[in-house]
């Protein structure tokens, strides 16, 4: 069973559509990357397989079910600019969040899942980071914790928002190394960059966005100089090394 | 400095405060952690009506319990989806809801005597029953709390994160308005509709000055409170006794808060350096 299926679809806010001509499939272990500029509907489209943002037209399937009934069963890796630096709540406790679904609302937590953020923690390279407050973290270092959340939850799919906004070159490599691992262990991900490098790193499949979908396959298929310039509206440079650089229109 | 409390309405007064202490410690870090000061604020003057009618029929309990649940329902859906007429809608509310108690009390003879002990709370005229009624209020309210506490907290950090573990957050925030709608009932007769929002933001506000942890501004705000409780009443006690001063139990509990929050603003500065926002 693939872990994401979209079919002809169009998601958006208020019956308008943001992003029309999904259609795309991710198989457990694989990893996407949503490519396109800002405001092209990557995070709409991300809110959309979470269940948060309505699927408009089309055949959405989420881990089975429809994007709503899977609320709750998929990943997320919020952009870290959304949250309050200022909160006072510990690494711990940030983490701790991720289970919280699985611990309920009566019973405290237990060992398992104590163990599980040690774990987490511990695989983001944080573990020492635990009793600190969350917003004294750097913002590469905040984008792992909020990683280390997602994975405490276990989740068969992961969603990550501009997880390298902000990011310092080591915590991008250490993220990078913590999703390689994940997806070697089963987990599909559906990442959103505007990185073309990290994409091309990354990516078994990159799926080509700005209003509609362009492309979606691998990244030698999709990341070419006449897609992207048909994505990005032609603000493309070629380079000599066979690459091509993107202008932010 | 214990002699005083040894008459029955003092001891009274005092285990009023200490109850309503052990429920807005916690309840406020959730109300300045949310930014819900405003909200609350509005909840204890869309009270008001509730409790001059309650007053009127002689139920001024239940009349209180009303408002309370039916403002907090209606405060939730007035700010659900986060719209940016948040504000506006919740003024108008407040201010709507106000007017109609002052008229409904208007039209009694007794009115301002009303009036005041509305507004202003009798702390020291605080009843056994009274005491019993906010016990239970305060075990409910701890109870609900405690319930949901986790969620609330992961909604007040990250909204979106929350909905997508599954959380409903209009769900979530109406059971933050009817927890801090059960702590206006519970306060609004010993300190008044207006006093008992200071009971409601001081304590965490305070505390956030001394500490980052949850758990500790919790601890300390009901320390706070409890410690405020005492110095009011005690200094109320005495500027009337031996200075002939009338000062009023539950304006000193509440000036006393305020005056432990000035004096720990510089404690915050000195921790975190002046260009931190609080």
């Amino acid at each position: 069973m693939p872990a994401l299926r979209y079919a002809g679809v169009s998601v958006g806010y208020d019956r308008t559509p943001v992003l029309t001509h999904v259609d795309l499939e991710l198989d457990p272990g694989q990893r996407l990357i949503l490519v396109g500029p800002n405001g092209a509907g990557k995070s709409t489209l991300i809110k959309s397989v979470l269940g948060l943002a309505p699927v408009l037209a089309g055949e959405a399937t989420v881990l089975g079910e429809s994007p709503a009934a899977a609320r709750g069963r998929a990943g997320y890796v919020p952009q870290i600019d959304t949250l309050d630096a200022d909160f006072p709540v510990s690494v711990r406790q940030v983490v701790m969040m991720g289970r919280y679904r699985s611990i309920g609302w009566w019973r405290p937590a237990r060992a398992a899942d104590r163990r599980a953020v040690a774990d987490a923690l511990e695989l983001v390279g944080l573990a020492d980071r635990a009793g600190h407050r969350f917003g004294t973290l750097s913002g590469g270092q905040r984008q792992r914790v909020l990683l280390a959340r997602a994975i405490a939850a276990e989740p068969r799919l992961l969603l990550l928002d501009e997880p390298f906004n902000g990011v310092d070159a080591v915590s991008q490599e250490a993220i990078i190394a913590v999703l390689r691992e994940l997806a070697a262990g089963g987990t599909a991900l559906v990442l959103s960059t505007h990185d073309l490098t990290v994409a091309r790193e990354l990516a078994d499949l990159v799926c080509l966005i700005n209003g509609r979908q362009w492309a979606v396959g691998t990244p030698g298929e999709t990341l070419t100089a006449g897609k992207l310039r048909s994505a990005y509206g032609g603000h493309t440079v070629d380079l000599p090394d066979g690459h091509t650089m993107l202008v932010e229109p | 400095m214990i002699e005083p409390f040894t008459l029955p309405f003092m001891a009274r007064a005092l285990a009023e405060i200490v109850l309503l202490a052990l429920i807005c410690g916690p309840v406020s870090v959730f109300v300045f952690a949310r930014r819900l000061s405003f909200t609350s604020d509005a909840l204890t003057h869309t009270v008001f009506p509730g409790v001059v009618i309650g007053f009127m029929a002689g139920q001024l309990f239940a009349g209180a319990l009303v408002a309370a649940i039916v403002t907090a329902v209606a405060l939730t859906l007035l700010t659900a989806g986060g719209r940016v007429s948040d504000d506006a809608a919740t003024a108008v509310l407040l201010t709507a809801m106000f007017s109609i108690g002052v008229v409904l009390v208007s039209r009694r003879s007794s009115y301002t005597s009303d009036l005041t002990s509305f507004l202003f709370g009798r702390l020291l005229t605080v009843t056994p029953r009274q005491i019993a009624e906010t016990a239970v209020l305060a075990v409910v309210v701890l109870i609900a709390l405690a319930i949901g506490a986790r969620a609330l907290l992961f909604r007040t950090f990250d909204p979106a994160g929350a909905q997508a573990a599954g959380y409903r957050v209009f769900w979530l925030d109406l059971w933050l308005n009817l927890i801090v709608a059960l702590v206006v009932v519970a306060a609004v007769r010993a300190v008044g509709t207006i006093l008992v929002v200071a009971l409601l933001i001081i304590p965490a506000a305070a505390a956030r000055m001394v500490s980052d942890r949850l758990a500790v501004m919790v601890v300390t705000g009901t320390v706070l409170v409890v410690a405020a409780g005492y110095t009011g009443l005690l200094a109320s006690w005495t500027a009337s006794l031996h200075y002939g001063v009338a000062l009023t139990s539950a304006s000193a509990v509440v000036l006393v808060l305020v005056a432990v929050y000035l004096v720990l603003i510089p404690v915050r500065i000195l921790r975190t350096g002046p260009a931190r926002r609080t």
